[in-house]
């Protein structure tokens, strides 16, 4: 079966003129202007095949969205092919849409000012979707993703998490192959985070759909995605499995103890201080070693916590650690 | 089992999709009623102040031949047809400005419809309610202030060149927003389009007013389609060739300029997208 998405040395150089200081550059800036090239994507090739969940993950400015971009069809690459379902994106655009679904987490979709239903109907004329099939997956949708209660609301007037499920399903109403996931879930709340998570994992399991994920939440790639590409500059330097990636590099959580008393301990196999400071402690717990739960217990049962904290390490932190093993 | 995607969208879908925007921007204006109602309100002040104006420079004796080109009942009907349209054009350049500097572009570009059609098209259906609005309150007031009316055919044709003004309209302020593909602020271009319209649209006086020469190249641009073309045929006090050769007139140019302005607007908007393409945005 041939990859539904297939690039080869894909590259994206960007062109900015370089601002000098004083009146005399700014002149100089406009008749001879200075220009600095930074290569955003430099020679990716990857291959993704039907109804993988694939996270593509690395530090800010590493390439992940331009990528996606360009893979989508909203940029062309300075050098390179891509291709998605055969087409090449940026010169097919509107045959490939019809085959994708796009969230941007950071980017309303849908009409602010219209009722959900609304905006529902207006993409139903724009991607073609008629008869009993369009009628079905959308009542499916909406039912899936509890939408009912918000149809008749303006997108506006919802709150982010409402908002998210709302674009997800909007996303999905044409019925698409294959669902780019731009930070699907930033800034939601950890409930929001997971009901949009499952939503995800259960859609592109019934429906059989290719899922390419970015995101700087550990926890979205451990629970959606089967596969991970960590880019870093530009470049490709990690792609396997995520349980291969949990063993090794996702298997720590931090937890910050807060207590009234001026030193806080926690003493455990697998548990590493990472960070003190006059009543509150940061703990680093391998998690091959040793349960949160149990770690959290132990803590308790020494009395005197006020308050913990449970975190992922900043995806920062764990690219660096990739990045440091390769 | 699922059908096969289309690989390009069809003519008539295209066309379908645009009613549906053209609905939905229909849908907005009446859904924000308040500001409807305010922007008749707003309409019926402004036609009270400007025809108190131009009813007293009628009655001042003009030197030379102003006074004799202008109506014995000042320019009531004129002044209420221009302000009828201009007030009624949506603010499509700062929706475009939005999208195209905010990014929000970049995901419409992920549809197979055409972004520009779409939101030319909800933009038309906000306009056209807007001038139906504006179009009651203008009669409401004719019949409170115990003014002439115009003759049934010029209003008749008014229906025809109003919404065909306000789609000319529509694609003048469209231009100003695509603008933001080279500017960060769409504001210079638009204020260079109202200047154009106070200059060469005839928006508080008939083009024929001005100099020869003036009133020969606003009568051929865009702008005097806009506003003086449909405007001009309120001071036909009865129909007869004249009205017919006006609205005749009125007509050949809003259509030349529709398609001319659309034309334009194409050849611009590729441009555009181009550099966002491209990754220069």
């Amino acid at each position: 079966m041939p990859p539904v998405i297939s690039v080869q040395a894909l590259r994206k150089d960007f062109r900015y003129p370089r601002q000098g200081k004083g009146v005399a550059a700014a002149v100089r800036g406009v008749f001879a202007p200075d220009y600095q090239t930074v290569h955003a994507v430099d020679g990716i090739s990857l291959q993704i095949g039907e109804a993988e969940r694939v996270a593509i993950i690395g530090p800010n400015g590493a390439g992940k969205s331009t990528t996606l971009k360009m893979l989508s069809g909203v940029l062309e690459p300075s050098g390179g092919t891509a291709t998605v379902f055969g087409l090449t994106p940026w010169r097919q655009r509107s045959a490939l849409a019809y085959r994708i679904g796009v969230v941007f987490g950071q980017r309303s979709q849908l009409w602010a000012e219209l009722p959900v239903r609304a905006s529902f109907d207006l993409l139903g004329h724009i991607y073609d979707q008629r008869g009993p099939d369009a009628v079905a997956r959308r009542e499916d949708l909406i039912a899936r993703f509890d939408l009912g209660p918000l149809l008749g609301q303006p997108v506006g007037r919802l709150s982010l998490g409402q908002r998210m499920r709302c674009e997800i399903a909007a996303a999905l109403l044409h019925g698409p192959d294959l669902l780019f996931l731009d930070e699907p879930t930033i800034g939601l709340d950890i409930t929001a985070k997971a009901a949009i998570r499952d939503f995800i994992t259960q859609n592109a399991a019934g429906a059989g759909q290719t899922v390419v994920l970015t995101s700087h939440d550990t926890r979205d790639i451990e629970l959606v995605c089967d596969r991970v590409i960590v880019i870093n500059q530009g470049r490709i330097v990690v792609d396997q499995p995520t349980e291969q990636l949990r063993r090794q590099f996702l298997a720590h959580k931090l937890v910050t103890l807060h207590a009234p008393g001026r030193t806080v301990t926690l003493d455990l196999p697998g548990v590493t201080r990472r960070a003190s400071e006059p009543h509150l402690a940061v703990f680093e717990i391998d998690t091959r070693l040793v349960r949160v739960e149990h770690a959290v217990a132990a803590a308790l049962e020494g009395g005197g916590i006020e308050d913990i904290t449970i975190e992922d390490p900043p995806m920062e932190e764990v690219i660096r650690e990739i990045y440091a093993s390769v | 089992m699922k059908s096969t995607p289309p690989s390009e969208p069809h003519l008539a879908d295209i066309a379908r999709s645009a009613l549906a925007g053209a609905r939905a921007g229909a849908g907005q204006t009446l859904a924000g009623w308040p500001v409807l109602l305010g922007r008749a309100v707003f309409y019926v002040l402004l036609l009270t102040v400007l025809t108190a104006l131009w009813d007293k420079v009628s009655t001042e004796h003009l030197p030379g031949g102003l006074a004799g080109a202008l109506p014995r009942q000042g320019l009531t009907l004129y002044v209420g047809v221009t302000e009828w349209v201009a007030l009624s054009i949506p603010a499509i350049h700062l929706r475009l400005e939005d999208d195209i500097r905010g990014g929000a572009l970049e995901a419409w570009l992920l549809r197979p419809k055409s972004y520009l059609v779409q939101r030319v098209a909800e933009a038309c259906g906000g306009m056209v309610v807007r001038l139906a609005a504006t179009g009651v309150a203008a009669l409401l007031f004719l019949a409170a202030s115990g003014r002439a009316w115009p003759p049934l055919e010029v209003l008749g044709l008014l229906v025809v060149v109003g919404p065909l003004a306000g789609v000319i309209g529509v694609l003048l302020l469209t231009l100003a927003g695509l603008s933001a593909f080279w500017a960060r602020r769409t504001l210079p271009v638009m204020l260079v389009i109202q200047k154009m319209l106070f200059l060469l649209g005839g928006l508080f006086a008939p083009i024929t007013l001005y100099p020869t020469w003036l009133a020969r190249l606003g009568a051929f641009s865009p702008f005097a389609a806009h506003l003086y073309y449909p405007a001009v045929l309120t001071l036909q006090t009865a129909a007869g060739p004249g009205l017919r050769d006006m609205a005749l007139a009125a007509l050949a140019s809003q259509i030349a300029w529709t398609l001319l302005l659309g034309g334009l607007i194409a050849v611009i908007w590729r441009a555009g997208v181009a550099r966002v393409l491209r990754g220069e945005i």
